[in-house]
This record gives C-alpha cells, structure tokens and sequence, in this order.
C-alpha cells in the first residue's frame, strides 16, 4: 500500500513578507465613494485599498469579493485621515495632501491628482497630519495635525488661506459644527477648542481634563476624538467619554467606559464610539449603554457611516482598527463579515 | 370512424344519443411498412388513453364491454335473453353517462378553482403592496420617534445639569436679603463715620486749647524769671 505523500510547497520570501505585513498592518481611516459602492481604507504602510461594498454585500458574494478591487500605494508615511468630496478623495498622512479621482482609482496605476504642503513654520522636520475636515459651506478644506494649527486651504484654487493658532500640543480630531460655521478641534493639550471660520478667532475653549466629573488623570489629557451635533459635542481619549453642552460648557453625561475612544460619532438617537476594546459601543445620550457588539480587530481607531443617498442598500456601518480587517456590520446589532486587505 | 349503427337491426335505440368514437387502432403494429408519422400518432393516442383511463379498470374497459355486448345481443337468438341483454346494455350506458356526467362536473370545478386561485394570487398581490407601503411608514415614523427620543433625553441632560443649581427664586430672595442687610450696615457705618469726625474735631479744638494754655503758662514764667533776675542783679549792684 502506497503512503500519499503530501506536497510541501516553501513560502517564498514574498509571502512571508505580504503575510508579515498583513499582520503589523494598521488601518487609520476610512472613506466612502460618492456613489455609495466603495469604500477606501488607509493603511500605516501608506497604501490605500479600494473595496466593492456593493460587491461584497450582493447575495452571490464570494470570497474574493471581500478582497480590495485595487491597492496602491498613497502616501509614504501612514494614512491618518481621509475624506471624500464629491468627486474627489483627499488622503493625508505624511505632512501632504494629496487628491485622488474616484473615477480613475479603480483603475491600475492611478495618479494623484495634486498635492498640497500646508506653510509649515519649520521646514526642517515636516508635521504629520492627523485630521481633514470639509467645509461644504465654503468648498474648503481643514487640516490640522502636528504642528499645532489648523490650516484651511481652498478646495478650489489651493491657496491656504487661513492659519488658526491656540493648540500648545498636537491636534488630534476635528469637528464642524453645522449651523454657526464653526470649527472644533482636539489635541494633545486636553482642549477643544472652537473656531469661527468668519472671524478666524478661537470663540470658546473647554478644558475638559479640569472638570472632575471627566478627568481621568492616570490615562492622560488628550482629546483623541469629536463628535458634535451642533449643541452637543461628545469628546474622549484620556478623560471619559462625556458629553457636552456647548453654550453652558457642562459636562452634563458622562459614559461609563473604561478604554480610551478613538473615534465617536452621532447617528440617529445613539451616539456610537469605538476604541481600545474590541467592541463597538452604542449610547443613549441618557449615558446608558444599548449595546456592544464585537468585531474582528483587538482595537478599532475608525468608524464609518455609509448614509450616501445613491446606494442605500450599501448602507453599513464599517470599523477598522489594529488589523488588517475592516468589519461590516449591515445592521448595528452583530457584525456580518470583514473586509481585508 | 363514426356512429356505430348496425344495419341488421334497423332499430336506433333511445339510449343510443351518443357516438362512440373509437378512433382505436390494433395493437398489433406491423413492423416496417408504415410511415413514422402514423406510428408517433398512434403513441400519443395511447399515450392519451393512458393519460385518461390508464389502469384500465374503468370506463374503457366498460365502453368496450359495452361494445362487445351490443354486437353479442345483435346477434343473439332468444327474446328473453335479448330483452335482459338489453336492460344490462342500459345499466352499462347510464353508468357510463353518470362518470361523464362526474367528470365535466370536476372539470368546472377546476376551472372555478383556477378562478379563485387568480383572484387570491391578486388579492395576496395587493396586500404585499400594502405591507410595502406600510412598512416605509412605519419606517419614518421610527425615525420619527428616534429624534423624540434623542430630544428628550437631551432636554433630560440638561434638566439633570440645572437641578444641581439652586432654584432662581431662593437666589433672589436671599440676594435681597443680603442687599437690604448690607444697606443697613453701610447705614450705621456711615453714622459711626460721622461720630468718629465730630469726636475727632472736638479733642483737636480741645488740645489745641491746652496746648496754647500751656504756652501761655509758659510765657507768664518766663516773664516772671526774667523779672525776678533783673531783681536779684540789681540789689547786688548797689553794694561796693
């Protein structure tokens, strides 16, 4: 009798590098298409991958739908925030801006559009940016990061036009707040402090690692998310979770979790946060949980939301994190499948 | 082939009001010689027969018992036995009748069946229309209540913020209360004040008095030494 002798076939170099990657790789942001049908996730390696959601969502999905339609490499550095106009994808990480057409991405071998370096005050060392922010109103474009400002570049001719100064540390978050154009910004400092675009001049600063009710001094003073719904602003990162009144500057909730947020968000009556856990948080805004529903990455650093009136049978809430993985969740109760690079 | 009369016995008979269609072929084909297209009709011909009675245990098999019986009786010799013949030859036809009679009743029943089965079909079609439409309400009217619920308990956020103050009345009462004890202090502050001055000027007018008493004094002395001096130096003079 013959004894089947299994074949062995040796990794190559290239897939214990790819698999190495794969496994150090950390996804910073994510951004929706205009269309609805795409999302486009961000990497620490500075590659941006483009998912088919409305692939991957259809009912004869196969495995390699959850694969990227295409992966190139972005930026140098890490990609620490992206957003998306409507035509256009703006990526950021390594102290540039850089535009991608959606419509060319899918494609091999896109080009970027154009890059933009914001006026740094060194030009030795060259700050990271960690947040954009659009500003419809003005077709304009925030960027803030490690040089302590917040600079607002013209989205159409690519002039700079404004530089905010206040932050004492590096500016981790932004946030725009709809109906008095304004501009809120978390740092490293413990702030928030909020801009008005018109006059350029910070209106109001909330320290929020001076009120007792929040501080949680052993995990730190940085702010390292923002979320606001025009009276109300949610912060955390190193004091808890807590949510605001901005004209009387109270604290009025405080949620009881115990990881640092990386990223929190309002959505309908919740708020949602994500962040060292492996779990997505949903609260009421009485500060009670609803639920906590787990997904594939042991921390999560982004969320998204895909409201895109074009395609609302892709719309799903994705989180990615400290892995390779982005997690779908169609319904905010369990997660249905993850994405990966 | 068609109606099957026999010439021999001229007499039709009135149970006789239906044809027998026997458009039955022999079994027995013979082999080669006959066109395809025959042989493929005489299979869906048996293949038809089969369809409608293909156990062979009912109204085929009567139909040519039936057959069989009419051409025996034809023949046959004695009255009686004609005569009883043709009472069994009856019975047969009436029970052929009645299973013709049974099945055009099942076939109405089908089709009214089929009827009624369209109509439900656009019935259900209707309703799950309607659960459509309902559903889209039901939809808004969530997202409806999910902002009433959002505001609510933004208003209770805040409601929770402002119990922690004192009420607005219980301030102003005692800030009026403290108002009118200050104005009464500042009063009797302004009284003292007043005493404090009177009292002030009348001890000045007062020493300054002893004061110029005293220099008055003091100058009467002096006046008087001086006097007295001029005295002792004059009686000590006169001597050598």
């Amino acid at each position: 009798m013959e004894r089947a002798v299994p074949l062995a076939v040796p990794l190559g170099q290239t897939e214990v590098f790819q698999a190495l990657q794969r496994l150090h790789m950390t996804i910073f942001s994510q951004s929706v298409s205009p269309c609805g049908k795409f999302l486009a996730a961000g990497n620490n390696y500075g590659q941006i991958a483009i998912f088919s959601l409305s692939a991957a969502l259809s009912s004869e999905a196969k495995e390699e739908s959850k694969k990227p339609v295409v992966t190139f490499q972005a930026h140098d550095g890490p990609v620490y925030s992206m957003v998306s106009t409507d035509r256009h994808l703006l990526s950021a990480g390594d102290g540039e801006v850089k535009a991608w057409l959606w419509a060319e991405m899918l494609k091999k071998g896109c080009k970027e559009l154009w890059r933009r370096q914001p006026p740094y005050r060194t030009s030795l060392e060259v700050p990271e940016i960690n947040a954009l922010l659009l500003v419809p109103k003005e077709n304009s474009l925030i960027l803030a990061g490690g040089d302590c400002q917040l600079h607002t570049m013209d989205l159409e001719t690519g002039t700079f036009t404004r530089v905010l100064r206040g932050h004492t540390d590096y500016i981790h978050c932004l946030a725009l707040r709809e109906r008095s154009p304004e501009v809120l910004s978390g740092g490293e400092d413990g702030a928030v402090r909020l801009w008005d675009l018109r006059t350029a001049k910070e209106v109001q600063t909330i320290e929020v690692y001076k009120h007792e009710e929040c501080s949680r001094p052993h995990n730190g003073r940085w702010i390292g998310c923002l979320a606001t719904d025009s009276d109300w602003m949610v912060c955390g990162g190193g004091p808890a979770l807590t949510l605001w009144h901005l004209r009387s500057s109270t604290p009025t909730t405080i949620f009881p979790i115990r990881a640092p947020q990386k990223h929190v968000t309002f959505y309908q009556d919740l708020i949602l946060s994500a962040g060292q856990g492996r779990c997505v948080n949903q609260w009421q805004l009485s500060g009670e949980l609803k639920a906590q529903v787990p997904g594939s990455s042991p921390g999560l650093l982004s969320l998204s939301l895909n409201q895109q009136p074009a395609a609302p049978e892709c719309k799903v809430l994705t989180a990615a994190g400290n892995s390779c993985r982005v997690d779908v969740f169609t319904n905010l109760g369990y997660r249905a499948f993850s994405l990966s690079f | 082939m068609g109606a099957v009369t026999d010439d021999s016995h001229s007499t039709v008979f009135p149970g006789a009001r239906w044809m027998v269609l026997s458009s039955h072929r022999p079994t027995s084909l013979k082999p080669g010689g006959k066109p395809p297209s025959s042989q493929q009709v005489s299979n869906e011909v048996i293949r038809k027969r089969l369809l409608i009675d293909g156990d062979g245990a009912g109204d085929d098999r009567r139909i040519n018992l039936l057959v069989k019986s009419f051409i025996k009786w034809c023949n046959s010799g004695s009255q009686e036995e004609g005569y009883s013949q043709y009472q069994r030859m009856l019975s047969t036809l009436s029970q052929c009748e009645f299973s013709m009679g049974k099945t055009l009743l099942v076939y109405d029943m089908n089709l009214r069946e089929m009827e009624n089965y369209e109509k439900i079909y656009k019935e259900i079609e209707c309703s799950i229309a309607g659960a459509h439409e309902k559903i889209a309400e039901c939809k808004k009217q969530i997202l409806q209540a999910k902002r009433i619920r959002k505001n609510r308990q933004e208003y209770d956020a805040l409601a929770k913020v402002i119990q922690h103050h004192p009420d607005r009345h219980e301030t102003l009462k005692e800030l009026e209360a403290l108002g009118k004890e200050l104005e009464h202090l500042s009063h009797i502050k302004e009284s003292v004040e007043d005493k404090l001055e009177l009292r002030r000027k009348q001890f000045h007018v007062l020493l300054s008095t002893i004061h110029e008493l005293q220099q008055t004094l003091e100058n009467d002395e002096k006046l008087s030494e001086v006097e007295e001096a001029q005295e002792a130096s004059m009686e000590t003079d006169p001597k050598p």
